[in-house]
């Protein structure tokens, strides 16, 4: 039901560590908003696309994953050509696209365990000073992985019981029940938890 | 926070990725389909209250970094939150934390109906959309370079439809709340 937007492969970008990829991603979405020469964004959009495209995602996937987007970013820039100048338009055009090329061959070269692995070391300072446990981002990523296709079931099990009455599916009579069913298991859940030891109690930890 | 509070943050996160599944509704007056994961940032604060509902759209929108297709239309990945809507992804979480913070001081004990049915219309108006906006639509003017007063003004064709989206969540929540009450009070 979920499975990830990675595809396997050993290209550089692939090898490169988690920090690394996110890092240049950052620095690229600030440092290319300074730049407006076309001279720097065009050749900046090539080389995005061009890494985009050797991720080892099939190019027709690609550009599948890519419509959304690309859809949204042309009918807004239409609206800025018309509404500001063709340049701007031009220049926001190969700015956002080299940037969601990038982001895109990051998400496709980037396992989502190693992602999140990632994320609960960079949280692991705050955990120290005690403001954050970095290990429930593990958890809770996992407990949401496990839950959504029982969620779907009962999403199912409510549609049914509508149209076995002749009751037109809405979202009013849907959701109530939908969420009800779900959250009142919230306690089971984390008495399951507990009892398992998954959460150390934190004074575990100071001694 | 305890163990009970990371589970329903969690529940929240993997319901709001379920309502993503579910095949967009048309109402006959709105000719945008309404897609049921874009109530979810209303329902989140009006359900779990402010720091839950933050919380589950902090993880909610890990997961779409992460690179998983939990958008409604199987959308995910780095690539959305760069692009122009990326504003909206991230005001989410201020967005929910807003709409619960207001729910948990207007909505009270041995209030009448149609008072708590305000009360949660209000947190969702104001969280869900005013808030949201104020995040996202700069954020569409700074990535295309388009004026913010005519982003503001195109913005304003989605408004009747996120009204519809408020009620909605308003009603739900608190049929929730009178089912399975979980909002934080506050004074």
């Amino acid at each position: 039901m979920l499975n990830g937007l990675n595809v396997e492969g050993s290209t550089p970008l692939h090898r490169m560590s988690v920090r690394t990829k996110l890092a240049i991603l950052l620095v690229l979405g600030v440092a290319l908003y300074f730049v407006s020469s076309l001279f720097v964004l065009v050749p900046a959009f090539l080389l995005a696309a061009g890494i985009y495209f050797t991720t080892g995602l099939p190019a027709r996937d690609g550009l599948r994953r890519l419509k959304p987007v690309l859809f949204t970013i042309v009918i807004l820039l239409i609206a800025t050509a018309y509404l500001a100048s063709i340049r701007e338009a031009t220049e926001a055009f190969f700015r956002l696209m080299a940037l969601v090329l990038f982001a895109g061959a990051v998400t496709a070269t980037t396992a989502t365990g190693d992602f999140i692995d990632e994320i609960t070391r960079l949280l692991l300072p705050l955990d120290r000073l005690g403001l954050v446990r970095a290990a429930d981002v593990g958890l809770a990523f996992g407990l949401v992985l496990r839950f959504v296709p029982d969620i779907f079931n009962h999403y199912q099990a409510i549609r049914d019981a509508h149209r076995a009455r002749g009751l037109k599916v809405r979202p009013l009579t849907i959701l109530a029940p939908l969420i009800i069913l779900t959250l009142k298991d919230a306690d089971t859940i984390a008495m399951a938890i507990d009892a398992r030891g998954f959460r150390r109690p934190r004074s575990d930890r100071n001694n | 926070m305890n163990t009970r509070d990371l589970v329903l943050v969690a529940l929240f996160t993997a319901i709001t990725v379920v309502l993503g599944l579910i095949p967009p509704i048309t109402l006959g007056f709105i000719p945008v389909p309404i897609t049921a994961q874009s109530m979810g940032v209303m329902l989140a604060g009006c359900i779990i209250g402010a720091k839950r509902g933050a919380l589950a759209y902090v993880l909610f929108v890990l997961l779409v970094a992460a690179g998983l297709p939990v958008l409604s239309g199987g959308r995910g990945g780095l690539a959305i939150i760069q692009g122009p809507t990326g504003g909206f992804i991230l005001g989410w979480i201020v967005a929910t934390y807003v709409t619960g913070l207001i729910a948990e001081r207007l909505v009270k004990d041995g209030q009448n109906d149609i008072g708590q049915f305000a009360a949660f219309f209000i947190a969702s108006v104001v969280g869900g959309i005013v808030v949201l906006y104020a995040i996202g639509m700069p954020w569409v003017s700074m990535t295309t370079g388009a004026p913010l007063t005519d982003v503001a003004t195109g913005s304003l064709a989605f408004i009747p439809g996120d009204l519809l989206k408020a009620g909605i969540a308003a009603l739900a929540a608190r049929a929730v709340l009178v089912g399975y009450p979980l909002l934080p009070h506050r004074t």
